[in-house]
């Protein structure tokens, strides 16, 4: 499979919410998340209106994304095709994907007893494996957020941006953010001015945790044998001095 | 000694209704879910029970390994006297732990899951494995305690065998978890605040972990002092205090070595909540403890010692608080509920009964001290040393709520001037609003309909689709369903006729010519 990628152009995103009520249909999403509007457990995209700009949140689907690399059993996979996966059976509802998403995508059912992470997971299952594109972009009437590959998307961005260099802002978010992810954005108002975070370019989150990580077996092994050796030392010190001292008939009333 | 049963008895009144409510919490955590229990959110997802249960919880217990390095690897005898108590600390903190996670962990029942689904990237994957095997651990190095009691010489005789290599697996495990508990948040830069994020945060949790396991023991020791009129160990503990300054002074120079370095100092002079709590952290954690227990005097002072350690214990609780909680983007939108705080007081009042239990029915204390502390506890001491506590808390919850709103006071308004190149909807060079809709020619229609798009979103007040969509047209996925209306019923309310009424647009049943050209 080619890793998949979608590019939302928010110079033309008219705010119809077709996405939205695409993805409640086909992931049986309450249609009505209690008025809420933002993104959540049961609206897994959403679109922003922000001064006159409508803006589209969903999952970026990171290339090394932070959620897999934190979740301790492994319940986040980031597949081949681009898309990040979730299985509902493993988790077992620690948020630690909440926690360290730098995009603040992953959602909790806060109102179930047993609850679990929700968020977009690029329709993997319902349709990107049928060859379909997701059911998102498959019903935007503008063509303003689209599927496709990777590669030939960010050379369509990048198209777009060279033509009409004064309508369009010169960064392709998503391309370099956090590593590089697989949902772009092209804006023509600039991305800090809508709430786009300014996270780390070029480098991936799950490095800054696996750098330490990778101490651990040095930590272990210099660790067992530098305190066997320093007890050992002691005690031998120890026995010395008293082997000295019940020499010279001292108090050496140590029995153990 | 006379006004000892009527304080127990209030205190044991105070627990008991910490307990029934931490009871009723528990109850509704789990039949009504987190959200009802917590005032936990997407935007802040870990509260109270990590930050305070788990991050405090794990550090208050670090005296476990701290003292029995210092025993056994250390060979310094003259601590072994404490060994036990802080043993005994450490092995129902982390029970205590395990069942704070258990509550918070939104799938209970499948808390064993990281034994079989393995992810050696994931911080906490490493941490909750440290935490399996270090109560293991923990439980051989106090099964002692028991077989001594059932007068089990077997099995104590192969514990006793096997006491070293287990002492140092258990330092060991306990140096990974408890900096692990840093790296866990090393993931956040943008989230924790540059005050407290740093990759140094491991070093930073292993250090100040010690220094609360020594204050631990302090704490401990001058507790079961009062209540269970065991001797102090005062020449021990003052050494515990001199050791306390050496690594606090550590700690001290790293924390502000570090800072400087990432030009995160500036931060601690600008007046924020942030700012106030970073500078209470260090002052009641750092620069008070160091000076007072520099002082022989205070040091070699009962009361002194403990003032000085409980300060050491605060410190570290605003610490690990400020890092998993106040220092965190979001925390203003988060607050414990009462039934996340009966659920933690209802942890302490655990812990404190199973020590009391642990102290009377088992040998935790050497058996010499029992007899000749009899009587030597001392009374009016409790207020003395009272009064500067309460009304340090006092100062510093004042200080904390004010700086709180000052920060509030300054937040930005979230105004700003957008201005677009393009207007999605009017633009023609992309031709984005979706083309005619010709409706095909009924029975009794005089003409074909074709609905435009064009047409009809410039009718509209503010143009856009929601007045239409999803409500009275619903997007479908399924091409074929999407247009679901025709013939007569569009001249109902169902359809067209809702805004062609004659008011909001023009009447249905009249001008026929406009909608039915012909």
């Amino acid at each position: 499979m080619n890793s998949y990628a979608i590019l939302t152009d928010l110079t033309k995103c008219i705010g119809c919410e077709a996405c939205v009520y695409a993805c409640k249909e086909i992931n049986n999403l309450p249609r009505n998340d209690n008025g809420n509007k933002q993104l959540s457990a049961y609206t897994w995209t959403t679109i922003e209106r922000r001064n006159g700009v409508n803006i589209r949140h969903q999952c970026m689907h990171c290339d090394d994304p932070a959620c897999v690399s934190v979740c301790p059993v492994g319940a986040l996979t980031k597949t081949a095709s681009g898309a990040v996966t979730y299985a509902p059976d493993i988790c077992f509802g620690c948020r630690y994907c909440l926690m360290a998403c730098p995009f603040e995508i992953p959602k909790y059912q806060w109102d179930k007893t047993l609850p679990y992470m929700q968020k977009c997971i690029l329709c993997y299952e319902k349709r990107l494996e049928d060859g379909k594109e997701p059911a998102c972009t498959s019903v935007c009437p503008t063509g303003a957020t689209i599927f496709g590959g990777k590669e030939e998307l960010i050379e369509v961005a990048r198209e777009r941006i060279k033509e009409f260099p004064d309508r369009y802002v010169d960064h392709i978010y998503g391309e370099r953010e956090a590593g590089g992810a697989s949902v772009l954005y092209l804006t023509d108002v600039p991305f800090e001015k809508l709430g786009f975070k300014d996270l780390m370019k070029d480098q991936t989150y799950p490095k800054l945790t696996w750098r330490i990580l990778t101490h651990i077996p040095n930590v272990v092994t210099t660790g067992a044998v530098t305190l066997f050796g320093i007890w050992w030392i002691i005690n031998r010190r120890i026995q010395v001095e008293q082997e000295s001292l019940h020499q010279d008939g001292g108090k050496s009333n140590h029995e153990k | 000694m006379k006004n000892k049963i009527p304080r127990l008895t209030f205190w044991r009144a105070i627990a008991a209704l910490i307990l029934a409510a931490g009871f009723y919490s528990f109850i509704i955590r789990y039949v009504q879910g987190l959200g009802e229990a917590t005032d936990l959110s997407d935007k802040f997802p870990w509260g109270l029970w990590i930050g305070f249960d788990v991050l405090v919880g794990v550090g208050l217990a670090a005296g476990g390994f701290t003292i029995s390095a210092i025993v056994h690897v250390f060979n310094i005898e003259k601590y072994e006297p404490i060994s036990r108590p802080s043993l005994l600390t450490a092995f129902f903190g982390y029970i205590l732990v395990g069942a704070a996670i258990f509550l918070d962990i939104g799938q209970s029942h499948r808390i064993w899951h990281p034994m079989v689904h393995w992810n050696p990237h994931s911080v906490m994957f490493e941490v909750s494995w440290c935490v399996m095997l270090y109560n293991t651990v923990l439980a051989l190095e106090f099964s002692p305690l028991i077989f001594e009691k059932l007068n089990l010489n077997v099995p104590l005789k192969l514990i006793r065998k096997i006491y070293l290599p287990l002492v140092i697996a258990g330092v060991l495990l306990s140096t990974l978890h408890q900096s692990s508990l840093g790296t866990v948040y090393v993931i956040v830069p943008e989230k924790l605040h540059p005050l407290w994020y740093t990759p140094m945060l491991p070093v930073f949790f292993f250090i100040s972990a010690i220094t609360t396991g020594l204050a631990m023991t302090i704490f401990e020791s001058f507790l079961s002092y009062r209540a269970f009129g065991k001797r102090l160990e005062l020449n021990i503990l003052t050494g515990l205090g001199k050791l306390l300054v050496v690594i606090l002074g550590i700690y001290f120079v790293l924390r502000f070595q570090n800072l400087i370095l990432r030009d995160s100092l500036k931060y601690a002079f600008q007046f924020t909540r942030q700012s106030t709590l970073f500078w209470g952290e260090i002052g009641i954690g750092m620069v008070l403890p160091i000076i007072l227990f520099s002082i022989s005097k205070v040091r070699e002072n009962r009361i002194g010692l403990f003032f000085s350690a409980l300060l050491v214990i605060i410190g570290f609780i605003l610490n690990r608080l400020n890092v998993s909680i106040t220092g965190m983007i979001h925390s203003e939108t988060y607050f414990p509920t009462w039934m996340e705080l009966s659920i933690t007081f209802s942890f302490i009042v655990v812990a404190f009964t199973l020590f009391s239990l642990a102290v009377r029915y088992l040998d935790v204390f050497p058996e010499e001290e029992m007899d000749d502390a009899k009587g030597g506890l001392e009374t009016g001491i409790s207020w003395k040393f009272m009064v500067p506590l309460w009304s340090l808390m006092l100062i510093g919850f004042v200080v904390y709520s004010f700086a709180g709103k000052h920060e509030a006071a300054h937040k930005p308004t979230g105004q700003v001037d957008i201005v677009r190149s393009v207007d999605p909807i009017s633009d023609p060079e992309f031709k984005n609003l979706p083309g005619d809709i010709v409706f095909s020619e009924s029975e009794d229609s005089p003409a074909p309909v074709t609905f435009s798009h064009e047409n009809h979103i410039y009718m509209l007040d503010e143009p856009g689709c929601a007045p239409c969509h999803p409500d009275r047209y619903s997007y479908k996925l399924d091409p074929l369903r999407r247009v679901n209306i025709g013939g007569e019923a569009m001249h109902t309310k169902k359809s067209c006729g809702f805004c062609h009424d004659g008011e909001a647009a023009f009447d249905v049943e009249e001008d026929c010519e406009l909608c039915h050209p012909e």
